[in-house]
């Protein structure tokens, strides 16, 4: 019947996702050969105005972690949405710095002895360096 | 010695592929994507089918989706009402244009600055990737959700296909309907063929062939099945198409008759796309899988490797993979 016919082979089946990657290989051909300008963030950037624009974030990131750091074990005021402000021992942050571990944080209805606090609600913090 | 047709699967997608659209050929071959219910629209190698990265962001099944030329851009259509722009070199997400409903289709122009959407609120957009903050232009006018929108004519037009069982075609800059299409039964697919002004529509059994600018007919061809999608080859001698009946079928354009028709998915065909060179085309089934397969069957090309009889017997084969033999009900 029409089991004679041969089937077409195959060198392979094609790849299929890895388990606990998205993908774009950062060491393919493509990707080094287009990347990173691949789509121009405005008409009048150059590279080395984005070289200099990454040195810029980089360099505020840093500082904002080593607040973080020198904010721990603080007395800090938080002033928040709604005209809220409060005081509170800052502990520690989450690690993508959605929420806030205080201590002993002062509220118009008492004190609690241990709060997070959602950094979405904090407009600013200062602290006594 | 006739050969059979040995389909490549595509595994990874867990839900049906609704949608999939080649690139352009580029310096490093040409790009699939493949949109799914699930979420989670995949980048793959054209002509292997390996996978190259999944797209992640959106919230809801994703409806359409589609690469630039030069396989630079992806854009999705999502039922999280929006539609996403990514860049298709890193897969990260680059744009987020809500909507105010489903969105089901996005198209770039051919200097992928302008990016056409359509959806389940029936406005079709067009929005300046150069300013995406600002508002979209609006094309309003059909009656029920648009379920695919192309631009054509140079980026002059605009073919729409919606559930009010049209397709109109708009002048892009009066926002006008210039001309349009009534039919008994919804439109579930179209494709437009740049070269040669062909618009390829789907509906019910019938693959219809038009004019793109005049919309006049062209020629229709019944199938056994209800057609989902289908797909003209570059060189216009043949198509084919994939329905309710989970095969594809490959015509002869010019006489109309039926080639070929080929099992292999497990569930109704959603979308079937020749390549951009013509040496393969892929369908995206409810099955969940995408499986490309050959136009000329038995020749080398990509992943499918020509091997003479003798070679076959031989030890020194390289070929590793040979599919067994399958029993034809």
């Amino acid at each position: 019947m029409s089991g004679m016919k041969t089937p077409v082979s195959v060198l392979r089946l094609p790849r299929g996702p890895e388990p606990n990657s998205r993908g774009f290989d950062p060491t393919s051909p493509r990707f080094i050969a287009l990347c990173p300008t691949t789509l121009p963030s405005s008409s009048s950037s150059s590279g080395s105005a984005d070289e200099e624009e990454q040195r810029l974030r980089a360099e505020l990131r840093e500082r904002f972690l080593r607040t973080l750091l020198l904010m721990t074990g603080k007395r800090v005021r938080f002033d928040m949405h709604e005209h809220v402000r409060v005081h509170a021992r800052f502990g520690a942050s989450d690690i993508d710095v959605l929420n806030l571990q205080v201590c002993d944080l002062e509220t118009p209805l008492g004190v609690q002895r241990e709060a997070l606090l959602r950094s979405q609600d904090v407009i600013a913090c200062s602290f006594e360096v | 010695m006739a050969m059979r047709q040995t389909p490549l699967t595509c595994s990874g997608h867990t839900r049906p592929v609704v949608d999939l659209a080649f690139s352009g050929i580029t310096p490093y071959g040409y790009f699939l994507i493949s949109a799914c219910k699930d979420g989670k629209p995949m980048l793959r190698q054209g002509d292997t089918g390996d996978w190259i990265g999944t797209f992640l962001g959106h919230k809801g099944a994703v409806w359409g989706a589609t690469l630039n030329k030069e396989a630079t851009k992806a854009a999705t259509a999502a039922a999280d009402f929006t539609a996403k722009v990514w860049d298709a070199v890193t897969g990260d997400e680059v744009l987020t244009l809500a909507h105010k409903h489903i969105v089901k289709s996005v198209n770039f122009t051919q200097d992928s600055n302008c990016l056409l959407t359509g959806g389940n609120d029936k406005v079709l957009r067009i929005y300046d990737l150069g300013k995406p903050e600002a508002e979209p232009q609006e094309i309003a006018g059909h009656t029920s959700a648009i379920k695919k929108a192309l631009w054509c004519n140079n980026d002059q037009q605009i073919l729409s296909a919606a559930d009010d069982k049209t397709i109109r075609l708009w002048d892009k800059n009066t926002k006008e309907a210039v001309k349009s299409l009534s039919f008994d039964a919804s439109v579930s697919s179209m494709e437009y063929i740049p070269d040669g002004e062909v618009l390829v529509i789907t509906y019910g059994r019938t693959i219809a062939f038009y004019k793109a600018h005049s919309l006049d007919l062209i020629k229709t061809v019944d199938a056994p099945a209800s057609i989902h999608s289908a797909s003209l080859h570059p060189d216009k001698d043949f198509f084919v198409a994939g329905g309710d009946d989970f095969k594809l079928y490959k015509y002869d354009y010019t006489t109309k008759e039926e080639m070929e028709s080929y099992k292999g998915h497990f569930g109704p065909i959603h979308c079937v796309r020749f390549s951009p060179d013509g040496e393969l085309y892929a369908s995206g089934s409810e099955d969940g899988t995408l499986r490309l397969w050959q136009t000329a069957v038995g020749k080398t090309y990509g992943l499918w490797k020509c091997v003479l009889p003798e070679e076959l017997s031989s030890e020194n084969s390289e070929v590793l993979y040979c599919p067994p033999a399958e029993i034809k009900a």
